[in-house]
């Protein structure tokens, strides 16, 4: 088990956002669905130490991480792909990749096979090496945030919304590319787009103010009435 | 083969200051290591500012770098070289107290604690009158180095060079991204493994030590100091807006904007002696609405235009 998370309930103030998640990451691709507002990104934050844990437990590879600071979270083995502002845009695309390795001890030694690997999986990266990525297109920008990431050699990726924003051309070519990193790597991605996602996801999450309320794997998922009704819209 | 020019021009800019006391006066060099020390300012202010933090407690741990170092040897003993070292590592001690409170605030809120704490440093000198002379300031037996101009301007520019070497040191490493990652965004260097906390409090500690040095070497230069030179706002504003005119975030910036405005000062204040200050305002203003990369940005934006015939806005 890459993550498992039992009974978790977090918030902001003295509201309560997540109310009791259980929810488990194996080597596999997990997706995280539901409308906004229903806690996706709060659950990540949580998994994060960006917001602390009000009870239950997470564990990640079988220690506790549940309140840790972000950046030992992050160290442990965690990449997250942030849902905005996911990246320094006065860096280049080279600094922005070597920033992902340089503070985790997992990444660093193998900086220059991850960045191969990096290059390799959105080539424009490679051609856009030295620009500043503030000047760089919605799209390009996403593939260097999870670039970023790939760059600590995480054991989970996590994206939060990785299609947001982008042209529909785009949001395939990342799914697609994800599809091809699972392989390697657990991820755990939130979607509204479940349509594109359920193609790159082996089981998922469908999550309703604060709580679980459907698991099952894709292709129940695509099948189940109330999935189809709400996300697929046919 | 260009960064071999550029290394070669700083040997001889160095070489060429190094020599200074060899072909200029008295009163060239007094105006020369003033402009030093802004410089060594300057920069420092820049350093923890690649990080996102405006600081505006240059003056105070300027005054407090003085008043270590001229306590020591009064009241202490000590031999003034040693003083300075004394007062470096003393400004590195408080700094890291202070930071550990004032670094967990951000923005404006950082900005006023730090120039509060000029204040409480400047009222507390005040009223310690038995211990730190109080208003009227304390006189040393004699400045270091007898008072020798060649030497107080090697001093000074021992300093400077220390200062422009830690900056080119933050530059080349780790520092480098983890500062400006902090600046771009705090929540996206966190979830890369980024101890914020930690480089925050590297960064605002150095640059103080290296504060409070100049402070020292300037009050073991002159031989006597005040609560009001000491921890003179100048302290602060003149850094502050040589940066900003040459250009922030780099080493090199600064630099320029001290020479220019130092030299510039200079002459202003033969010219305006009590109005030079207006003419910094209105020097910051124009620069901050017409040049917010500084000379430096304005110069790489010219020549990268000339090379590629391409105007970047």
């Amino acid at each position: 088990m890459i993550l498992n998370i039992q009974k978790l309930e977090a918030g902001y103030g003295k509201l309560k956002v997540l109310r009791g998640i259980d929810l488990h990451v194996g080597k596999e691709s997990v997706g995280l669905f539901g409308p906004n507002g229903a806690g996706k990104t709060t659950l990540i934050n949580a998994i994060m130490g960006i917001v602390k844990p009000w009870s239950g437990t997470i564990e990640f590879e079988g220690v506790s991480i549940g309140g840790n600071a972000t950046h030992l979270v992050a160290r442990s083995g965690i990449a997250l792909v942030p849902q905005e502002r996911e990246l320094f845009p006065g860096m280049s695309v080279a600094d922005n990749l070597e920033l992902g390795a340089a503070y985790v001890p997992r990444g660093k030694p193998v900086m220059a096979r991850q960045l191969e690997t990096v290059l390799t999986l959105f080539p424009i990266l490679k051609e856009r090496y030295k620009q500043l990525v503030g000047t760089m297109s919605g799209g390009q920008q996403r593939m260097v945030a999870i670039g970023r990431a790939l760059m600590a050699n995480p054991a989970l990726l996590i994206l939060d919304e990785p299609s947001l924003g982008l042209q529909p051309s785009i949001v395939a070519e990342v799914f697609d590319r994800l599809s091809i990193l699972k392989k390697d790597i657990a991820i755990l991605v939130t979607e509204q787009n479940v349509r594109e996602s359920l193609k790159a996801i082996d089981r998922g999450y469908v999550m309703e103010n604060g709580a679980v309320t459907i698991e099952d794997i894709a292709e129940g998922l695509a099948r189940n009435p109330h999935v189809v009704s709400a996300y697929l819209g046919i | 083969m260009k960064l071999k020019g550029s290394y070669l021009a700083a040997a001889a800019a160095t070489a060429v200051v190094v020599a200074f006391p060899a072909f200029l006066g008295a009163y060239p060099l007094a105006v020369a290591r003033s402009i030093m020390t802004y410089m060594a300012l300057a920069i420092s202010w820049d350093m923890l500012l690649r990080s996102g933090q405006i600081s505006f407690g240059i003056a105070g741990l300027f005054g407090l770098g003085s008043y270590a170092s001229a306590l020591a040897v009064l009241r202490g003993g000590m031999d003034p070289f040693t003083s300075i070292l004394f007062a470096s590592a003393f400004a590195a001690v408080m700094s890291m107290l202070l930071g550990l409170a004032i670094l967990r605030l951000r923005a404006m809120y950082f900005s006023i604690t730090t120039l509060a704490l000029m204040e409480i440093f400047k009222i507390v000198i005040h009223n310690l009158h038995d211990f730190s002379g109080g208003p009227e300031g304390v006189v040393l037996p004699e400045p270091i180095f007898g008072g020798s101009a060649p030497a107080l301007f090697w001093l000074c520019m021992a300093g400077l060079f220390m200062t422009i070497g830690v900056s080119w040191y933050f530059e080349k490493s780790k520092m480098h991204l983890a500062l400006t990652a902090i600046r771009n965004d705090e929540t996206s260097a966190r979830s890369s493994g980024v101890d914020i906390f930690k480089y925050l409090l590297i960064a605002f500690v150095i640059t103080s030590t290296l504060q409070g040095m100049m402070g020292a070497i300037q009050v073991q230069s002159y031989g006597f100091t005040t609560p009001d030179t000491a921890f003179d706002a100048n302290f602060t504003l003149l850094p502050l807006a040589m940066a900003l005119l040459g250009g922030i975030h780099s080493t090199i910036g600064p630099m320029a904007g001290a020479v220019l405005l130092g030299v510039a000062s200079e002459w202003l204040k033969l010219k305006i002696p009590y109005g030079h200050l207006i003419v910094y305002g209105f020097i910051i203003i124009l620069v901050i609405l017409f040049m917010p990369q500084g000379l430096v940005g304005l110069a790489r934006k010219t020549i990268r235009n000339g090379r590629t015939g391409v105007r970047h806005e």
